[in-house]
């Protein structure tokens, strides 16, 4: 919003307070970030998020803007794009896609914008895909981790998939676990999309799945899962139940005594945020596979000056972890920024054709690229242990790994 | 302005006074005014606001017609029907499916699929917690229709070939002959146009001895049944036509907004519904498009300006409206006489008569 140093002193706060107020007394077209910029009257380059800032799903939502505030922030700082500033406008879905729709066509219609940025539930997706692509004729990222075979045109994809999630993390669990899997998930796509393609990875590596189980999402007693798992001597649960469902099965898995007798859990989207669902022993030795965790700001200064930027930017209860997809809405920002750059224009056709090849160097976990005709992308992936309440690298991918998809 | 009655009383203050009514008296012309000016601004609002407003509000159209068809049941015939996504949702997810499958998108198909799935669906369902032996217990149908709609939408997510969680995306444009049916100002018309079709056929509805038949039965359906009717058929009756329209209302739906997805059929549009015809105010039908637009204009605007609470305030607003005003917006202009409406020729001079 200004430029004027980054400590927050009380003039500062004034500043805020005043174009808060003002904000919320007029009414503005959106939440807009407008830069104080000499040459605005070129017009703006115009980022539209679509994210559920309120909803069940606000906790992840409301990182994926501040992610983008934080960058739109810096590419202004830096003198903006194509020597234009950039104007960031964000709407609510409100974990409800009948809402979204209506607020994405803000976005596109009225707004005008030239790329939108966002949806974290594969129906938000699918809800908006078409009001930004098809009848919108307009740029779309989605950045949340998802169960792949997305393969509009013109819809990249800067999280990860299935084969991201589990072409190391099931050899690893074999290894540090042992052979017999059980599969329990949630009913519904993501969990059998990414079982159906783990079934493949831990068979191929001599592994075997002793039961696959669907649930419905708001079931919280697990107490027979749990016994199956430890009358059948199952070594690894590859767990896919989601919040709320995960927290009372991972406690009632503990209480069974299944890691202390040597099991393994293992479930992909666990990040930083779902580790304070439990008591710390109840998840202890949990492992994830996931594109960034926040100890790795310990060995990559890349990661740990974005950490520490969004942090000092955004003290609050929003952190930024690689589940909410705050990892996604970064890598597809930079990346759609650098193909801005190479296309010279914000034109669709142009900056999708350079955005099937762009390449950054630098992001939250390490570089990143996309596949070209994929429309999806390479990053690193990290298998971290859950250790007193905090991830610990177990295991790194040597380079960047490929999503497969398309 | 008329005072506030508590919900309770209005049963036994009512029916004395039904003879007294008039088409067209002093006191009973506001609903026909408010349906005149909404009507003539719905006309000219295209031509007022920018496109992707007009968007924005063909989306409302439509939703006011499935409020429409919430308020025939809850309205007329008393039955609270917390499943009435379960028919908007069946209708989207037929015309989606039969777009997808057949590559059918033609209005003369689609609209009349909708309308004829919502119907069988509601008959079903009607035949189950209606047409027993015994007569059903409010409450029961109440359940029963929820669990219908939740059942619905367990059975959508977990469904492959539905698309599960993910619902169906990209539904083709809908076409009328070789013209091919984009949002924009054609759409809001044509939404227009079947709002006010329906609305019409469900005005002629209740102001006929059906109707009547109804009044009767929502205010006491013991008197009703001792007159001899069937009351159990009066409802399922407009059950299944509430069914009918939702379901063309989920037709509208799904191709206006290119996708289906579970929670048309589930809790969420269903307890949306219920909070458009209480906030408008039930029993008038115009209360229900009232409500509908009321509450998404405010959504829209709030949504604009309060990014991050929006929802609590509007929570807040339908919590007040709802508690200082139990017969909602339209109870501020429309009498509860009038609400009641009159049946029947004219009486001349009001009195005390039976009903």
């Amino acid at each position: 919003m200004s430029r004027d140093g980054q400590q927050i002193n009380r003039r500062r706060f004034l500043h805020n307070f005043a174009f808060l107020s003002t904000a919320i007394a007029t009414g503005p077209g959106s939440w807009v970030i407008r830069p104080e910029w000499a040459n605005a009257a070129e017009g703006s380059v115009k980022i539209g998020i679509a994210t559920d800032l309120t909803g069940s799903l606000a906790f992840n939502g409301n990182t994926d803007a501040n992610v983008a505030r934080m960058l739109v922030k810096e590419i202004n700082d830096a003198g903006g794009l194509l020597g234009r500033p950039v104007e960031l406008l964000i709407e609510d879905t409100a974990s409800n896609e009948s809402v979204a729709v209506g607020n994405v066509r803000k976005l596109i219609q009225r707004d005008k914008v030239d790329l939108v940025v966002g949806g974290i539930a594969s129906s938000m997706r699918n809800a908006i895909k078409d009001v930004i692509i098809s009848r919108g004729k307009t740029l779309y990222i989605y950045p949340q981790a998802y169960e792949g075979k997305e393969c509009m045109p013109y819809l990249f994809c800067t999280g990860p998939v299935p084969a991201q999630n589990c072409d190391k993390f099931i050899p690893w669990l074999i290894q540090n676990g042992g052979k017999r899997f059980a599969l329990p998930g949630s009913n519904y796509i993501w969990p059998q999309t990414i079982n159906a393609y783990a079934k493949t990875v831990i068979e191929k590596h001599g592994g075997e799945v002793i039961f696959e189980e669907y649930y419905p999402t708001d079931q919280v007693d697990f107490s027979e899962t749990v016994s199956r798992v430890v009358s059948n001597k199952v070594d690894v649960v590859f767990n896919t139940i989601i919040p709320p469902g995960v927290g009372s099965f991972f406690k009632q898995l503990y209480q069974a005594g299944f890691s202390k007798n040597g099991g393994r859990v293992g479930c992909v989207y666990y990040d930083e945020n779902l580790l304070d669902m439990n008591q710390f022993e109840e998840i202890e030795g949990l492992a994830s596979s996931l594109d960034y965790y926040k100890s790795l700001t310990a060995e990559d200064p890349v990661s740990a000056r974005i950490q520490s930027a969004y942090e000092k930017q955004f003290p609050g209860k929003f952190r930024f972890s690689a589940g909410s997809a705050a990892t996604g809405v970064y890598r597809g920002l930079k990346l759609w920024e650098a193909a801005v750059k190479e296309a010279g224009t914000v034109e669709r056709d142009a900056v999708a054709a350079a955005l099937d090849h762009a390449k950054i160097a630098e992001g939250p976990g390490g570089p990143a690229e996309m596949v070209p005709g994929k429309r999806h992308c390479r990053m690193k992936m990290y298998i971290g242990v859950a250790k007193n309440g905090q991830y610990q690298i177990a295991s790194r991918s040597g380079g960047l790994v490929e999503p497969k998809e398309c | 302005m008329t005072e506030a009655t508590p919900m309770g009383t209005e049963i036994d203050n009512v029916l004395p006074h039904s003879a007294d009514k008039r088409w067209f008296g002093k006191s009973g012309a506001m609903i026909g005014l408010i349906e005149i000016i909404l009507l003539v601004m719905g006309a000219l609002a295209p031509l007022a606001l920018p496109d992707y407003i007009t968007i924005y509000a063909t989306r409302v159209l439509v939703l006011c017609l499935f409020a429409l068809s919430f308020d025939l049941v809850w309205g007329y015939a008393g039955i609270l029907s917390l499943g009435q996504s379960l028919f908007f949702g069946i209708g989207g997810y037929a015309v989606a499916l039969i777009a997808r499958d057949a590559n059918i998108a033609s209005i003369f198909v689609v609209l009349p699929l909708g309308m004829v799935v919502g119907l069988v669906a509601a008959l079903l369902l009607a035949g189950f917690l209606l047409l027993g032996r015994h007569p059903t217990s409010v409450v029961f149908v109440s359940l029963g229709t929820m669990t219908g709609a939740y059942a619905a939408d367990r059975f959508a997510r977990g469904s492959q070939y539905l698309g599960g969680q993910n619902g169906i995306p990209s539904i083709q444009l809908m076409t009328i002959g070789h013209y091919e049916l984009s949002e924009g100002p054609v759409f809001y018309y044509l939404a227009l146009g079947i709002l006010v079709f329906f609305y019409l056929l469900c005005r002629f509805m209740l102001r006929s001895q059906f109707g009547l038949a109804l009044a009767g039965l929502r205010e006491s359906e013991q008197r009703i049944a001792f007159f001899g009717y069937r009351a159990q058929h009066l409802k399922a009756i407009i059950f299944a036509v509430s069914g009918a329209i939702a379901g063309v209302a989920g037709s509208l739906y799904a191709f206006h907004e290119g996708f289906v997805w579970t929670n048309m059929l589930g809790v969420v549009m269903s307890t949306q519904v219920v909070l458009y015809v209480l906030f408008g105010g039930s029993g008038t039908l115009i209360g229900a498009v009232i409500g509908t637009l009321v509450i998404e204009a405010l959504g829209y605007w709030l949504s604009n300006a309060f990014q991050d609470i929006w929802p609590i305030i509007l929570g807040l607003l339908l919590l007040l409206v709802i508690m200082f005003r139990p017969a909602g917006l339209i109870s501020f202009v429309v009498s509860e006489r009038e609400r009641v409406g009159s049946f029947g020729r004219p009486v001349r001079r009001g009195g005390h008569g039976s009903a």
